[in-house]
């Protein structure tokens, strides 16, 4: 089937960047983002699992009354049951709302900051939750930013609050701080040396969790992993938050280690699979999801280590969003088989990927 | 799959029930779920999710082994007096329904937060302004009634009277600021 394409790639691909898949700061060629969600709920109604439509609508009108008419900061609602369905895919693929946001039974709605940083879902499975999202490792600014949102929401509405428990949520498991800080990750180096299976197990028994970077239980699709804390009782959010940066700094450590071990050892061994990887995304003709996501990330570490040379770094990153299916449909305005989806990766990947070779100066202007 | 009951959202859970004819499964949303009476889940559809961690520690039914017998102590505990929740049923979906769940199982939470807090359950974290201005208040409050008491234990009237009337002032000012109706 011949889809016709109704904008450039390049403009498409402006739409789908967000600020967290621009690579920042220090060590942002291992941490790609951080992310910070603080779950509230408000007092005097039921949470979503139990409360009524009037009451969705009670909490929506409260929460997005607050933020949108707040003169400091921008910000756009949108309700999910108006938004269609590959929007919302979109919106998960960005990882500016939850699964289970999209999900539009549940009367939710998004209020997203115009840099898209914070998005305040309202009505997912807490009445609130304020998400924001940071490129690199920036635990400290992160939370920082969301706690500012809170505290902002915390002066015009009452929030469901106990001495003893702290935030109340609808699950136990986010009682006391309501907050999940986490870390993406990626780390090649330490999953092709195996040493990763040794390292998970260690960190669950810190009170953090590892996972695929796709959400639950998903496997580390390009070997990105998400940490974050497991706990939310019995420490501060600086101590949470100083807990995974630890970790995450020493995973850092570990990863680099494994990167010198791998090039010392076996240089030739790994050059060629890199530069396989680089090849299959220039030149294939078909690209399934996992394969995509394997060579983008061989090729990123090629970058990160010197061997691979005149690709741009945000490129990959944005690759590794556009790849999706939600943008992949959205970009061709109609909903595709796997096989359309595999053709159209494929082709996206080679002319961005071209472009970006030919002519170095439209992919840097794009990064400011 | 589309919840049996509502028709519409997606079924989520799993529910086993015994009937006349037997053992019957329902396939459920989760807020469906909520409302129904008694209620199971299928231990193989989510192997770690927070429901079956919450019923292999506390619950009847161990999650990892086949659904069977006893749903009849489904509704064993205290009852939420707000939303209608019942602690055992708590433990199935693994959800609370209102704040004041909270209060209702506030003798059962330490032990079940404990489990999935690396054995904590007092928080310690942020405390919202508004909420730490009450309590600071009430804090306050406090300390004038005691040095109050010393005030007339010592026979220093004049001086306890300055302190009850700051007392009562400050009292007045929660009362009529919001729901803190415990100072006394």
């Amino acid at each position: 089937m011949e889809v016709t394409y109704l904008m450039s790639i390049e403009k498409f691909m402006r739409s789908a960047v967000t600020g967290w898949m621009v690579p920042h700061g220090e060590d942002s060629d291992i941490v790609m983002s951080t992310r910070i969600r603080l779950a509230r709920n408000l007092t005097g109604i039921y949470f979503p699992i139990a409360f009524t439509e009037e009451d969705a609508m009670t909490v929506d009108k409260a929460v997005s009354g607050v933020l949108l008419d707040s003169a400091e900061t921008g910000y756009s609602y949108m309700k999910m049951a108006d938004l269609p369905v590959l929007e919302r895919q979109v919106l998960v693929e960005k990882h500016l709302i939850s699964p289970g946001l999209a999900n539009p039974d549940r009367y939710g709605a998004v209020i997203l900051s115009d840099d898209e940083t914070i998005s305040v879902m309202v009505n997912e499975e807490d009445h609130i939750r304020i998400q924001c999202i940071c490129p690199g490792l920036q635990l400290e600014d992160a939370y920082k930013h969301a706690d500012l949102v809170d505290d902002q929401l915390e002066k015009e509405l009452a929030y469901a609050f106990d001495e003893d428990f702290g935030y109340l949520t609808s699950c136990p498991s986010n009682t006391g701080t309501g907050m999940r800080a986490s870390v993406m990750m990626h780390l090649p180096a330490l999953t092709m040396t195996k040493q990763i299976n040794r390292i998970v197990p260690a960190i669950t028994r810190l009170g953090l969790v590892v996972r695929g970077s796709y959400g639950e239980g998903s496997e580390a699709l390009g070997n990105i992993y998400q940490i974050s804390n497991q706990t939310t009782l019995g420490k501060t959010e600086k101590e949470i938050l100083t807990d995974l940066k630890n970790i995450t700094v020493r995973l850092i450590a570990h990863e680099r280690k494994s990167r010198e071990i791998l090039l010392s050892k076996s240089r030739v061994a790994l050059e060629n699979k890199l530069f396989r990887s680089l090849g299959t995304i220039l030149y294939a003709r078909l690209l399934q999801t996992g394969e995509a996501a394997r060579c983008l990330s061989d090729v990123r570490l090629g970058i990160d280590l010197g061997i691979i040379e005149d690709i741009n770094m945000s490129i990959l990153n944005e690759l590794m969003i556009f790849m999706q299916p939600g943008f992949l449909q959205q970009y061709a305005d109609a909903e595709l088989t796997q096989e359309e989806r595999d053709t159209l990766r494929a082709k996206l990947f080679r002319e961005r990927l071209h472009a970006e070779s030919t002519s170095n100066s439209i992919g840097k202007s794009e990064d400011v | 799959m589309i919840c049996e009951n509502c028709k519409e959202r997606p079924a989520s859970v799993i529910l086993t029930q015994e009937s006349s004819g037997g053992l019957m499964e329902r396939h459920l949303c989760e807020k469906c779920a909520f409302q129904s009476q008694t209620f199971q889940f299928d231990p193989n559809q989510e192997p770690l999710s927070i429901q079956q961690f919450l019923s292999h520690w506390f619950g009847g039914a161990d999650p990892f082994q086949a659904p069977q017998q006893n749903r009849g102590a489904a509704n064993h505990g205290p009852e939420c007096s707000s939303c209608g929740l019942t602690f055992s049923k708590f433990l199935d979906i693994g959800k609370f329904g209102c704040a004041t769940c909270y209060e209702t199982f506030k003798v059962q939470l330490p032990s079940v937060l404990g489990k999935l807090h690396n054995g904590h359950s007092v928080h310690v974290g942020k405390i919202p302004i508004s909420f730490n201005e009450i309590y600071s208040v009430k804090k306050k409050i406090e300390e004038l009634r005691v040095k109050m008491k010393d005030a007339v234990d010592s026979e220093r009237f004049e001086e306890a009277a300055v302190l009850r009337d700051e007392a009562n002032a400050l009292k007045a000012g929660l009362d009529n600021g919001g729901d803190v109706s415990d100072v006394d």
